[in-house]
């Protein structure tokens, strides 16, 4: 979600609950002699709200699993989720007076910090990188669809190079002549021989593997360069598909970054799903167990 | 009668007075060529091959000269054959050679002249204006330029058939052939006899050479199709050269005839029996089981029966169009077909998928036959009479009835109307009615598919595109008595034309037709008005133009918003019962995705050909595929966006193999972005977490991209 100026209700309506928490905050700190408690009724009161705005922000897990229900459109209960989130944390830092004591409290603000950390982090990350994502890969596919594209490019590369050199055996190369075979290119038996010799070795292995750390073609300037002395190495008539597997490995070059990309938009989440479900529980935990004993 | 006594290249002949030339040499065994003239027509002697010397100044044609007493004849000397040989060189100087006829049979009669005279190289030059071709009927192909005046054709269908289709047309150069008022051959009167074909000695006239399909049954002899009421008037050798095109086939009780949604080529004729016309494919709107985890994932499909999921719209609904002279009624969806009935005619003509199944109730005997046997007992009077009277007796209500705006009619009203209205056929490319033409019918489509188009400087705009059940023409009855738009038949197209007169007499009597009616004129008016405004409103290039202005709604996803987490394309699949009607990806346009979901297009081309009439718009102009789609595929195919999917589920049907038994079997139903028009907001829309999924006008849209408005204006419009 971009934070733009349609957050703008949500920031001021926050900033005023925040104003108003913490003038409220403050006249009962220095009210209350034994300083702020969590067990007061003020207290409670921050306790309670807080954890109503935490369980408010956890909600957004379950209505997107059901977005067919009209309950308000899920840009809404994510500027909600961002910001009343965000507030809430204010809320329990006054609920417990800033002092955290005993183990499950400690854990349980980590946990919160952690939280509201990676959640802005999260929002960051979503206010700038699709941006990125839609400048650095303009041949984006679906990126569930990403291996089933990588084997439809692997196989055209696999028939450009054929309809030049003849069947290719990827197992068995070197031995069969390629004498009998019609190809649509005319070209040397030499030429045809190192040109697939070439593909088998220097870019084939790189669509079988397009994620292998290190590979040559992987790297934009490295694969110019590559390509630059295949030119220069093999005859003119296969310069059209060597221009083609070019863009070929570009278009994977683009999922890579794609994927990538793609696990910076969606990996925080991982840090910040789980722990705020392990939040809301213990949560829930320490306040059952707060008001029983 | 008495004799005359003659000579003819010294032999003495005697023959009855009146005789010809000609005859009278052929009679005695003496060869005149000949070409313009045929035994079965009456002489006319234009092309003067047949020249001899009789004794005058000049030459004489033996064709029409008679035979006169003590006449002396030659029919080789040097002065004759010289001029015969001039003519032929003539007539070959503006011969395409080879011809058609020549390409087909290596017969045409001019050629062989010439071969015979040893002409190869014409010494006169060819004429420089062409005469053209005409192609459009479905059996014979004309061609002008090798037409040689002779006159054949026109005496064939005129004094051998009494049909008069043919005449002449035209002066000097541009003299030829013509039917009726020189209207392409296709949209005449002709009646696809043949004669003309079979009198033709050159390539003008040839068969169109028949689909080299064999199909399955029996073969049926010329005699007995001539024993047929419409064969009776075809010409035998036209018979024979189109008898490969129908066979008979016998179905056993039970057996399925034809199944919807398969292509074929063929329409059938019922001669004996009973068949049952129905729809295998449930009606129902697809549903999915199996939750949404993801597009890609595999889903189940189930079917939502009628009653659980019905739309609004379809409780008004009383029949389904299909490829026959009936309807199905919509609750039942089942007719029968019986001896006399012609069905498949838009499979047969315009290629379009089956539009229902057909199974045999009874032992049938039917005809299967190609497009140019259609064509030809189509054009057949008789047949027509009986065919078109079968419509008008059974139906012309259903039909009339399955307009919603016409429910009100009364049966005493149908009836008025019944033998007032006329039934009319169009071919491909026909202009039904022409812009500022004078209103004097209302037409309802019967079968094929009609564009109604406004013609503009730069190009046509097309309006909209109306299949069976449709109708047009009211805009300008209720309103100025002009036409507003151009109408043109778009394949093989029947319609039913309702003249001014009934059409007057319907809005008085029925104040409701009226007032349904001028709303709908009023409606469709404004529409055209304001695609008008956005017709000329858009500076853009020709690609955007092109593809997006056409659509109606955009489907668009900021990429500087969308963090590609799919909530929308699973949001869309969970609205949907599991089955997405939106895929994340397409074209980039600016900073914006324009994503493969239904674009509700202006001219939607989908709706072109749809053989049942499922894809249709509603009122609302937003395209929807109702539940009777039986899955054919062809709205998929035409889409150009391929925003219309088809998707898969089981079925349970009769087992042909095992009687009694029920096997699952796999059909589909098509399915494209219905707006989801129940909510106020599209759910893909809704469920965009990040702001940044939007369905747009995209007449708005491109205005502020095409002007240099402020970014921040642009901000607050997305
Ligand atoms: C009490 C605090 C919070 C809880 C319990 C919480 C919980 C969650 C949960 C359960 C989700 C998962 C939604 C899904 O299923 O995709 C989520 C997503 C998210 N949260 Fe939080 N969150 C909290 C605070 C915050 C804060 C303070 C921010 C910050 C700015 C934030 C930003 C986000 C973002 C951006 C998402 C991603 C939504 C998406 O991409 O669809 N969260 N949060
Ligand atoms: S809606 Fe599409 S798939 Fe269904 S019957 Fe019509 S053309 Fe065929
Ligand atoms: S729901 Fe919104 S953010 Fe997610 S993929 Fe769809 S358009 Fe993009
Ligand atoms: S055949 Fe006698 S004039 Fe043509």
């Amino acid at each position: 979600m971009r934070i733009d100026k349609t957050h703008r209700g949500w920031v001021i309506a926050a900033t005023v609950l925040a104003a108003v928490s913490t003038i409220l905050y403050i006249l009962y700190a220095v009210q209350s002699p034994s300083g702020p408690r969590g067990g007061s009724a003020i207290g409670l009161t921050f306790g309670i709200t807080g954890y109503a705005l935490m369980l408010y922000a956890g909600l957004i897990g379950a209505r997107k699993k059901v977005p067919t229900w009209r309950i308000g459109r899920a840009q809404t209960w994510m500027r909600g989720h961002i910001w009343l989130g965000t507030l809430s944390l204010l809320l329990i830092l006054y609920h417990g007076g800033f002092a955290f004591r005993g183990a499950l409290t400690a854990v349980l603000m980590i946990l919160f910090f952690i939280v509201i950390l990676s959640g802005w982090v999260g929002a960051l990350i979503q206010h700038f990188v699709p941006t990125l994502m839609t400048e650095r890969v303009p041949m984006e596919t679906i990126y569930e669809e990403i291996p089933h594209v990588r084997a439809q490019l692997r196989e055209e590369a696999d028939k450009l190079v054929s309809s030049v050199c003849g069947p290719m055996d990827t197992e068995a190369i070197a031995d069969e002549p390629a004498a009998a075979v019609t190809t649509l290119v005319e070209i040397e038996q030499e030429d045809r021989a190192r040109f697939r010799d070439i593909y088998l070795r220097r870019v084939r292995p790189y669509l079988a593997d397009p994620e292998a750390p290190r590979a040559e073609l992987a790297d934009a300037t490295r694969a110019r360069e590559v390509f630059e002395s295949l030119r220069r190495l093999l005859v003119t008539p296969v310069h059209a598909v060597l221009d083609d597997l070019e863009n070929i490995c570009e278009e994977e070059r683009q999922m890579n970054r794609q994927i990538g990309i793609y696990r910076w938009l969606h990996g925080w989440l991982l840090v910040h799903v789980p722990l705020s479900i392990a939040l809301l529980v213990l949560g829930g935990v320490h306040a059952i167990m707060a008001l029983r004993y | 009668m008495s004799d005359v006594h003659l000579t003819i290249d010294g032999a003495a002949v005697s023959v009855p007075a009146g005789t010809t030339i000609f005859d009278a040499a052929r009679m005695h065994g003496i060869p005149i060529p000949t070409l313009c003239h045929q035994q079965n027509e009456t002489p006319v002697g234009v092309c003067r091959v047949c020249v001899v010397e009789a004794g005058g100044r000049v030459l004489s044609a033996a064709c029409v000269r008679q035979a006169e007493d003590k006449m002396v004849v030659t029919t080789n000397s040097e002065k004759v054959t010289r001029a015969r040989r001039t003519l032929i060189e003539l007539l070959m100087a503006d011969h395409p050679s080879p011809c058609a006829r020549q390409r087909q049979s290596n017969d045409c009669e001019l050629e062989t002249l010439a071969r015979l005279e040893g002409i190869t190289q014409p010494r006169f030059p060819r004429r420089l204006s062409p005469r053209g071709q005409d192609n459009s009927s479905l059996v014979i192909a004309v061609d002008h330029e090798a037409c040689i005046l002779c006159d054949r054709c026109i005496r064939g269908c005129d004094e051998i058939r009494h049909n008069d289709v043919l005449g002449r047309r035209g002066k000097g150069f541009w003299a030829g052939i013509a039917f009726d008022y020189n209207l392409p051959m296709g949209n005449s009167s002709c009646v696809s006899c043949g004669e003309c074909m079979v009198s033709c000695p050159t390539g003008a006239l040839t068969n169109k050479s028949v689909v080299k399909t064999v199909l399955p049954g029996e073969p049926v002899d010329v005699e007995e199709l001539q024993q047929l009421s419409y064969f009776q008037k075809v010409s035998g050798t036209f018979l024979e050269l189109n008898k490969n095109a129908v066979v008979r086939r016998h179905y056993r009780k039970g057996e399925i005839v034809c199944r919807e949604g398969e292509y074929g080529s063929t329409a059938f004729y019922i001669l004996e029996g009973q068949a049952q016309v129905f729809l295998a494919t449930p009606l129902a709107h697809v549903q999915t089981q199996g939750g949404a985890t993801g597009f890609f994932s595999k889903l189940t499909s189930r079917l939502a029966g009628r009653q659980q999921e019905r739309r609004e719209e379809e409780g008004a609904r009383r029949s389904i169009p299909i490829d026959a002279p009936v309807d199905l009624p919509y609750d039942n969806p089942v007719a029968t077909l019986g001896p006399g009935d012609l069905f498949g005619e838009m499979t047969c003509m315009s290629l379009y998928p089956r539009s229902a199944t057909v199974r045999a109730a009874t032992d049938c005997v039917m005809f299967e036959m190609l497009r140019n046997v259609l064509d030809i007992i189509q054009r057949n009077k008789t047949l027509k009479a009986q065919l078109d009277a079968n419509y008008r007796k059974r139906a012309l209500d259903d039909h009339l009835r399955s307009v919603p705006m016409f429910a009100s009619l009364t049966p005493e009203f149908i009836d008025v109307l019944r033998n007032k209205v006329e039934l009319v056929r169009h071919t491909k490319g026909d202009v039904i009615c022409r812009q500022g033409d004078i209103a004097d019918s209302f037409y309802l489509v019967r079968l094929g598919f009609v564009k109604v188009s406004e013609p503009h400087p730069g190009g046509e705009l097309v309006l909209a595109y109306l299949g069976r059940g449709g109708y047009f023409g009211e805009i300008g009855l209720l309103g100025e008595g002009r036409r507003t738009a151009t109408c043109t038949a778009l394949d093989h197209v029947e319609l039913v034309r309702i003249h001014a007169e009934e059409f007057h007499q319907m809005v008085e009597q029925f104040p409701d037709v009226r007032q349904n009616l001028e709303r709908l004129a009023y409606e469709r008016t404004e529409q055209n008005r304001q695609r008008l405004a956005t017709a000329t409103s858009m500076p853009l290039d020709d690609f955007l133009t092109q593809g997006l202005m056409e659509a109606q709604s955009l489907l668009v996803m900021d990429l500087e918003r969308c963090t590609r987490c799919d909530a929308c394309v699973r949001a869309c699949a969970d609205a949907h019962e599991g089955v997405t009607r939106l895929v994340r990806e397409g074209q980039r346009f600016d900073k914006y995705l324009v994503a493969t979901s239904c674009r509700h297009c202006r001219d939607p081309l989908c709706m072109v050909g749809c053989p049942v009439g499922s894809i249709r718009r509603r009122n609302s102009l937003e395209v929807i595929i109702e539940n009777w789609c039986i899955g054919c595929g062809l709205c998929a195919k035409n889409c150009p966006y391929g925003n219309i999917n088809l998707h898969p589920f089981n079925v349970l049907e009769d087992d042909p193999a095992n009687p009694g038994r029920q096997i699952a079997v796999v059909k589909q139903k098509a399915t494209s972005c219905d707006l989801c028009t129940e909510h106020a907001e599209p759910t893909c829309v809704y469920a965009c977490p990040h702001d940044a999924c939007h369905r747009v006008d995209p007449n708005e849209f491109f205005r502020w991209l095409g002007t240099p408005l402020e970014t921040e204006t642009r901000r607050s419009l997305t």
